[in-house]
């Protein structure tokens, strides 16, 4: 089904090298990868290995060294920097490991921080966007908590949360649970999992963990800065795997 | 982004710092009120030198035996190059009027009943009283008779007829200075401190009387009035008394002669070159107050780019542009500077009240004064200081790439 709706990331090419000190540290090779809207994607591979640097690429967090990066079939590399800022504010968003919340501020106040920099959004709007995306995370009832109030699972739903209140065309996690405990990761998985199934939302997350992988329908494997595996219906392959060492 | 929302980001930026940005103000505070501060007393300063100089009166010349005009000079006793020929050979001249030579009589206690003061004994003739504008509160001044007749009289300042008599009346009364006894039949008005002087602690006797305690054939000071053009009486006075000294000095040259003449014109230019100096001197206190506060809040800003670079990571990151982060930054140093600067003058104001407090019990006539230009541009360049020292830490943090600023340690 996701396979007819058009294709909102295509990359040909692209590779990354980081430079620090006239060095070269090259980290991704070739990638070709498109993903459609609507899909819901997982990212694995060792330590290492460049699935944060392409994440931070498609997200327009950083740019690619060299190949290109179409994003709703425009080329990337030819927009300046409020093009960029102004799909940041509209179209993408990030999910951190390290949650990445204002400190000293609240929930509410962490939560409607895009908004401030959003350009057709009214500002009369931005408390009950707010409100809606913290009521799908299920933190209502703190809103008004000081983030530095909250478990490690609450702060990361009040990032995704934050991700959520511009209404995105497609959300980056990049190991969103890697910081919580197993019950809270779940509980954090699930609200992804919903986003996805009950809005059709795009995303694309990063795993180490096989059980958190199983989430999406599709998962990439990342090999030495290369996609080494691009697996379709992944919960059903997985599951035939299952089936098959039985 | 609305500037509105940039404004209450930046406000808000400083409510959640709450801890640097007093830190920051704290810089500006002392910066600003030190500046209202030193302007103040600067101002009083000013105040306190121009009532002392003006005593003068416009028409008025004051004639001192003496070298160059210095300290060292002014009132010296004891040079002898004006003599009473030199006196009535002033008096003879029709640019001049109200001629009052003067000699100092060193005699240091005035003894009423068991009460004992020590004043500054003036043996003087009746003009003096107008020529220094000392009016008389009871009783008379000096008159043409008491010199004539070198009477034992005297005319005693405020401070010393306190000292001696209280509330008594002092009129009619004997007084004994040094050996002799004199009658006081007059009391002046308070005029407080000419030249740093307290006038109010001289007395006055006959001129004739003062020459015979004391036997002096020379006069410590002559003041007099012009009549009619002030500057033709002054030169009719010097060459005058150039002629009479033998003192050849066609271009004028006062350093050549042995006696100085003080004018009204002089305070005034004393005056200009003294609240000159004082202004460049505040103006510079001021202008390194400043630039310390400014290096103040430049540190502070920097420290909170370093300290911000992840938050800014994160907004951008959300879609801040770079001129969103560069706004917010540069309102939270107006904001902080305005704020800070605005405490800054209360504090100063307050500051150079307690300080009028407190030098007024020992310099009588300095009064609480306050320069108002000197406040508001402290004020102004503690703004400026905040956008100048704003912009500079803003852009930095509005250049960096999102992820460089979130991976920032
Ligand atoms: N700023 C940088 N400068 C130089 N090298 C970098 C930089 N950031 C990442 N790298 C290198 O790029 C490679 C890929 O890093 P990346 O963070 O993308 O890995 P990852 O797959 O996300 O790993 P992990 O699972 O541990 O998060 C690593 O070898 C890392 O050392
Ligand atoms: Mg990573």
């Amino acid at each position: 089904m996701a396979k007819q709706n058009p294709p909102l990331i295509e990359t040909v090419d692209l590779c990354k090298s980081y430079f620090n000190d006239g060095m070269e540290t090259p980290v991704l090779f070739d990638i070709d990868l498109t993903i459609r809207e609507g899909e819901f994607i997982s990212i694995m591979g060792p330590s290492g290995s460049g699935k944060s640097t392409l994440m931070h690429i498609l997200g327009f967090l950083d740019t690619p060294t060299s190949g290109s990066y179409l994003f709703r079939g425009q080329k990337t590399r030819v927009l300046h920097d409020d093009e960029l800022a102004r799909i940041r504010a509209t179209r993408v968003s990030f999910v951190f490991q390290a949650f990445n919340l204002l400190p000293r501020t609240t929930v509410l106040d962490n939560v409607i921080l895009p908004l401030l920099y959003h350009p057709t959004i009214p500002a009369s709007e931005r408390t009950e966007r707010g409100m809606k995306a913290i009521e799908q995370v299920g933190l209502t009832e703190r809103a008004t908590y000081f983030t530095n109030q909250l478990s490690g699972g609450q702060q990361q739903r009040t990032a995704i949360a934050r991700s959520l209140v511009t209404e995105p065309d497609v959300i980056f996690a990049d190991e969103p649970t890697g910081n919580l405990d197993s019950a809270s990761g779940i509980q954090v998985m699930e609200v992804l999992q919903n986003l996805h199934s009950k809005q059709g939302r795009t995303i694309v997350l990063v795993t180490h963990e096989k059980t958190t992988a199983e989430y999406a329908e599709r998962v990439i494997h990342i090999l030495d800065g290369r996609i080494a595996t691009d697996t379709r219906d992944f919960k059903r392959n997985h599951a035939k795997n299952v089936k098959h060492l039985k | 982004m609305f500037i509105t929302d940039t404004f209450a980001t930046a406000r808000r930026a400083i409510g959640v710092n709450r801890k640097r940005s007093m830190l920051t103000m704290l810089g500006v505070i002392i910066g600003v009120s030190s500046v209202v501060l030193m302007t103040a007393v600067g101002a009083s300063m000013e105040v306190l030198i121009l009532s002392q100089i003006s005593s003068i009166g416009a028409q008025s010349m004051v004639v001192f035996p003496g070298q160059k005009e210095g300290v060292e000079s002014t009132l010296a006793a004891g040079f002898d190059s004006l003599t009473f020929d030199d006196v009535e050979a002033l008096e003879r001249l029709t640019t001049i009027t109200s001629v009052a030579p003067a000699i100092f009589v060193d005699i240091p206690t005035a003894v009423y009943g068991r009460e004992k003061t020590q004043p500054r004994v003036i043996a003087t003739t009746p003009p003096y009283f107008q020529n220094r504008e000392m009016p008389v509160a009871v009783g008379r001044v000096l008159e043409e008779r008491d010199i004539m007749r070198a009477r034992h009289v005297v005319v005693l300042g405020s401070d010393i007829a306190d000292d001696l008599f209280g509330l008594e009346d002092p009129v009619g009364k004997q007084v004994r200075l040094g050996d002799l006894q004199y009658t006081v039949v007059g009391v002046l008005e308070p005029v407080g401190t000419q030249f740093f002087q307290n006038a109010d602690e001289f007395v006055f006797i006959p001129l004739t009387t003062g020459r015979a305690v004391t036997g002096q054939k020379h006069v410590n000071v002559i003041t007099l009035q012009a009549v009619g053009d002030f500057d033709l009486a002054q030169a009719d006075v010097e060459s005058l008394l150039r002629q009479r000294h033998g003192i050849v000095n066609p271009e004028g040259d006062t350093d050549e002669d042995d006696f100085i003449v003080r004018t009204s014109q002089q305070a005034n230019d004393i005056l200009g070159a003294v609240s000159l100096g004082l202004t460049l001197f505040i103006t510079t206190i001021a202008g390194i107050s400043l630039v310390v506060g400014g290096i103040g809040i430049m540190n502070i800003m920097l420290v909170a780019v370093t300290e911000r670079t992840r938050e800014i990571g994160l907004r951008k990151a959300v879609g801040a542009r770079g001129r969103d982060i560069l706004l917010q930054f540069l309102f939270e140093a107006i904001l902080l500077t305005l704020f800070a600067g605005i405490a800054g003058v209360v504090f100063g104001v307050g500051l150079a009240g307690l300080a009028a407090l407190i030098v007024d019990k020992y310099l009588e006539s300095y009064d609480f004064a306050l320069s108002v230009p000197a406040i508001g541009l402290a004020l102004a360049m503690a703004i400026l200081t905040g956008l100048v020292f704003g912009i500079y830490p803003a852009r930095q943090a509005s250049k960096l790439s999102p992820m460089n600023a979130l991976r920032y340690e």
